[in-house]
């Protein structure tokens, strides 16, 4: 072959990204070669920032590789349940799956790609406040220093929903593991609750994937009081923080002293009939090329021994890291998910504004509504279920509205009763169940009649949500809007812009999710979610629950 | 195409034709052997992963087609062999990873009314890969002791007595460099699935023990109190070379021992040409040597048999995977330029319990990791 054929391919290939990135997603979405079959894979969120070696390795091994995104918890149960269609899986941390006999039938062969641990980034001036800047100050600092920090107001985080991601549920284990002062494998009866509580007051900045937290962290970073000042994230993430040249200040990597947790992204196969395309790509991913990317690309350490002395300037060099145990106790983990949504995580509290307008009886669309609030208030005891299910303390107020938003009626689910000493999954209380109970009748008896006045009725929630945190400032605020279609009535999308901004400046930290059923005029929703922040989902791609799982990461 | 092309074309066909006349002039008596060698029927073998390298390796391929003995192997795990042993479907050579699993086999075909023959080609020891911090820690609190340059021998009785009243790194004398709060614990893999897991319970259970358990009385008690040792490790990596990736990737901070065989770091030095500065091998005493036995079941195999302790360039090659053979010279001729520190001569070595009582014990050990 020419150099100059090859130009002329370059070219194409340039030419053919910008036209796809003009055109939007569907062309994406289009296979440019329909025969060579897609290796699929599913990878856990964090590996987003991998995703260039779908090209590198089809260009290496003519394998058509393609990720798919989920978060930890709910890719682990994909795998278990068998409902993912992946040919292979790759975690940043597949214990929970490989600790389950089931988990390990399903997985096939199994590789180690690269390591991160999972590291405390604190802003250079907090650092220096905590003493942390000193490397042998920093190099005793345990979790349990950590909890001290959070629950004193010194240190405030960002973390992803430890309920939902391995980051998060791993540093709430090092809590665990530093507290109960056991050298090994924990159960769910070590578990110290008032350590966990403890470290969660300094949980100020919320969200489910690293993506989402690096960009809001970047904007709030601060270092006055309240301020969030830190960032647990795996080592890589917070380096390319570093090396971003965005942030306000340095972050100091702080690796907790005998409570590291490294992910380790085992490359998994699933499907044995695709064997062959997952040795290519295993051992492709593995060769000195594809780990030199990924140690400068992403700043993960590479597996390779050799390359990882050849790269080692990429990383801090913080001494001895001592692992903490990763106890496979199903008990442990489920209780302490279970106690984190329902009992130490700040309650939420949320206006509920539900579209009864009379295009709503059209196509099934009262149906998805109803049904939606069914799930919401539902019985799955799933993992997914309970992530997406009303939890215990949380109030909720129903908004309808048609020409004009309606009366309010209020719901609020009791507290549980928990245990003294360590953390079990809990029964919904009669009390709780009652509640559910009346949620979903209350669904049952909607009735849809009369226009939209969608942004009339968004302002109002958000005006009763400012009162409430005024009252109460201990819950988590935000509004979830059900709608099917454009405004009609009341205000318009500018008038409504003008009135937010003449709300007090409180109302900032109220998002607004709205979910979409129907023909909804989807840019002027942006529009809106744009100014108040917050997320539009389409509840007609997308399954309620994962719906419900994003509204909860972020509330 | 290009004048260039042509040319070349020309000069390929013309070297073509001239090899063809030379070759032709050396005589029928190549040819004829070529023929026989490729006619050989092959050998079906079922061989543990441990040895798979060895037998896909192009090098030993080639010997063995010289030898008329080409081979076509597939890969089993060597407690799941003794199904394969089959009147009438029986391979020609099953090579299993330990004893254990080997008389297990030869068990079976003997109730089965197949007539196998054992040997043993190649060989490794059960070590713990360790780092030169830890091995000063258990001189220092008399668990271990030098046995040369960077070669330690660790008093297995003594260790397996301080994790049962689980100590913590610091808590031991001199534990400076590794005043850690874990407890003293070796890292093994998933004894469910894994033989050198199933080793390690072997080798404590002997030492406490005192001697190799031979009855269920002695086996279920102790298994339960074995358990711990597996079931305080947390998390086991459930494939083979779990434990010692985490070894060498991951390092002291995670394993601080790890249980392995000793072909796994040696086959690691001899691939890198070296190993960490501070990676050291610990060899248990007593300790066990795992064997890998050769079943045959026809007249070729045993030919094949034969042949794997009397060809040096195939003991050579078994070397270069970082086995030991008959010829221990040759091993440490082998290892001596990585700079690793391998035991010459291993001595206090001991059987493990009968695969009945092995079995049973793994049992016992799993229901207990289950609660």
């Amino acid at each position: 072959m020419s150099w100059g054929s090859r130009g002329v391919r370059v070219t194409m290939a340039v030419l053919l990204a910008l036209a796809v990135s003009a055109c939007g997603k569907k062309e994406v979405e289009a296979p440019p070669v329909p025969e060579a079959p897609v290796f699929s894979v599913l990878a856990t969120t964090d590996l987003r920032d991998a995703q260039a070696l779908e090209g590198m390795v089809e260009k290496a091994t003519g394998v058509k590789l393609r990720f798919t995104y989920g978060g930890t918890m709910e890719s682990t149960e994909a795998v278990l349940s068998g409902s993912t269609q992946a040919h292979a899986a790759w975690f940043a941390n597949a214990k929970y799956l490989l600790s389950d006999p089931y988990g390990q039938s399903r997985v096939k062969l199994q590789e180690k790609i690269m390591l991160s641990p999972i590291t405390v980034g604190v802003s250079a001036t907090t650092a220096k406040r905590l003493g942390w800047d000193d490397p042998a100050v920093a190099a005793k600092v345990s979790w349990k220093e950590i909890t001290k920090a959070a629950s004193e107001g010194k240190l405030n985080y960002a973390l992803s929903n430890p309920a939902t991601s391995n980051q998060g549920f791993m540093a709430l284990m090092g809590v665990v593991a530093a507290a109960s002062n056991k050298a090994e494998a924990l159960s769910a009866a070590d578990v110290d609750r008032g350590a966990i509580a403890g470290f969660l007051k300094g949980y100020k900045l919320a969200g489910d994937n690293s993506t989402y937290l690096s960009e809001k962290f970047i904007e709030q970073q601060g270092t006055q009081p309240g301020q969030v000042n830190s960032f647990i994230n795996y080592e890589s993430w917070l380096l390319s923080l570093n090396n971003g040249g965005k942030l306000r200040e340095k972050l100091v990597l702080v690796y907790p002293h005998e409570g590291v947790s490294t992910a380790d992204y085992p490359f998994m196969l699933l499907k044995d009939d695709r064997r062959d395309d997952y040795l290519k790509v295993s051992t492709y991913l593995k060769t000195p090329e594809a780990q030199t990317w990924i140690a400068r690309q992403t700043l993960r350490r590479p597996i390779n021994g050799e390359v990882a002395a050849s790269v080692g300037d990429l990383f801090p060099k913080e001494g001895m890291r001592v692992e903490l145990p990763f106890s496979p106790d199903r008990q442990l983990a489920d209780g302490l998910i279970d106690a984190y949504l329902n009992e130490f995580r700040r309650p939420i509290a949320s206006t509920f504004v539900l579209d009864t307008s009379g295009s709503m009886e059209g196509q099934g669309r009262r149906q998805q509504l109803v049904q939606a609030l069914h799930y919401v208030a539902g019985a799955d005891s799933t993992l997914t279920g309970r992530l997406a299910k009303l939890t215990n303390r949380e109030k909720v107020w129903m908004l309808p509205f048609s020409d004009q938003p309606w009366r309010m009626t209020y719901f609020e689910l009791p507290a549980g009763h928990p245990q003294a000493r360590g953390v079990q999954v809990q029964e919904d209380s009669q009390a709780k169940q009652a509640v559910l109970a009346e949620v979903r009748t209350y669904a049952d008896g909607l009735r849809m009649t009369g226009g939209t006045a969608l942004y009339d009725s968004v302002l109002v929630a958000l005006q009763h949500m400012l009162e409430q945190k005024a009252k109460n400032p201990n819950y988590q605020y935000s509004v979830v809007a059900f709608t099917d279609g454009e405004n009609t009535k009341g205000r318009g999308l500018q008038q409504f812009q003008q009135a937010y901004a003449a709300l007090p400046e409180d109302v900032r930290g109220i998002p607004v999710f709205m979910v979409l059923f129907g023909e909804a005029k989807e840019a002027d929703l942006k529009a809106l979610v744009a100014t108040t922040g917050g997320k539009v989902f389409d509840a007609r791609k997308t399954p309620l629950y994962a719906v419900f799982k994003d509204i909860r990461a972020y509330q | 195409m290009s004048k260039t092309g042509k040319v070349f074309l020309t000069l390929a066909l013309l070297a073509g034709f001239g090899a063809a006349l030379f070759f032709a002039l050396r005589g029928q008596k190549v040819a004829v052997a070529e023929l026989a060698i490729a006619s050989a029927t092959e050998l079906t073998g079922v061989v543990s992963l441990d040895v798979e390298p060895f037998f896909k390796d192009e090098r030993v391929r080639k010997i063995l087609a010289e030898n008329r003995l080409p081979v076509n192997v597939t890969r089993l795990g060597s407690r799941e062999m003794a199904a394969k042993v089959v009147p009438g479907q029986m391979p020609d050579f099953l090579f299993p990873s330990g004893v254990v699993a080997g008389n297990q086999i030869s068990d079976a075909a003997r109730k089965a009314g197949i007539s196998v023959v054992q040997s043993s080609p190649f060989h490794t020891p059960l070590v713990i890969a360790s780092w030169t911090p830890i091995a000063n820690i258990l001189v220092a609190n008399g668990m271990a002791k030098p046995l040369g340059e960077r070669i330690y021998g660790v008093d297995m009785a003594q260790l397996t007595a301080a994790m049962l009243a689980k100590k913590r790194w610091k808590d031991l004398k001199g534990s400076q460099a590794y005043d850690v709060g874990r407890s003293v614990l070796v890292s093994t893999t998933d004894v469910r699935r894994s033989n050198s897991a199933a080793m390690y319970l072997a080798l404590t259970s002997y030492a406490v023990n005192g001697d190799v358990v031979t009855d269920r009385a002695t086996a279920v008690p102790l298994a339960t109190k074995l358990a711990e040792l597996f079931k305080r490790q947390g998390y086991q990596e459930n494939y083979v070379n779990g434990n010692f990736d985490d070894y060498v990737a991951i390092g002291i901070g995670k394993t601080p021992m790890s249980f392995i065989y000793e072909y796994q770091l040696v086959s690691y030095a001899l691939e890198k040409k070296g190993v960490g500065a501070d990676m050291v091998l610990l060899y248990p005493q007593p300790t066990i040597v795992n064997k890998f036995v050769l079943i045959t079941a026809s007249e070729r195999a045993k030919a094949l048999a034969d042949l794997l302790v009397r060809n040096a360039d195939l003991q050579r090659i078994a070397v270069s995977y970082g086995l030991r053979v008959a010829d221990t010279g040759l091993f440490m001729q082998a290892v001596k330029p990585t700079g690793l520190a391998v035991e010459e001569r291993i001595t206090q070595v001991i059987d493990p319990p009968s695969f009945e009582l092995m079995a049973e014990m793994i049992e016992v050990v799993a229901k207990e990791m289950a609660q």
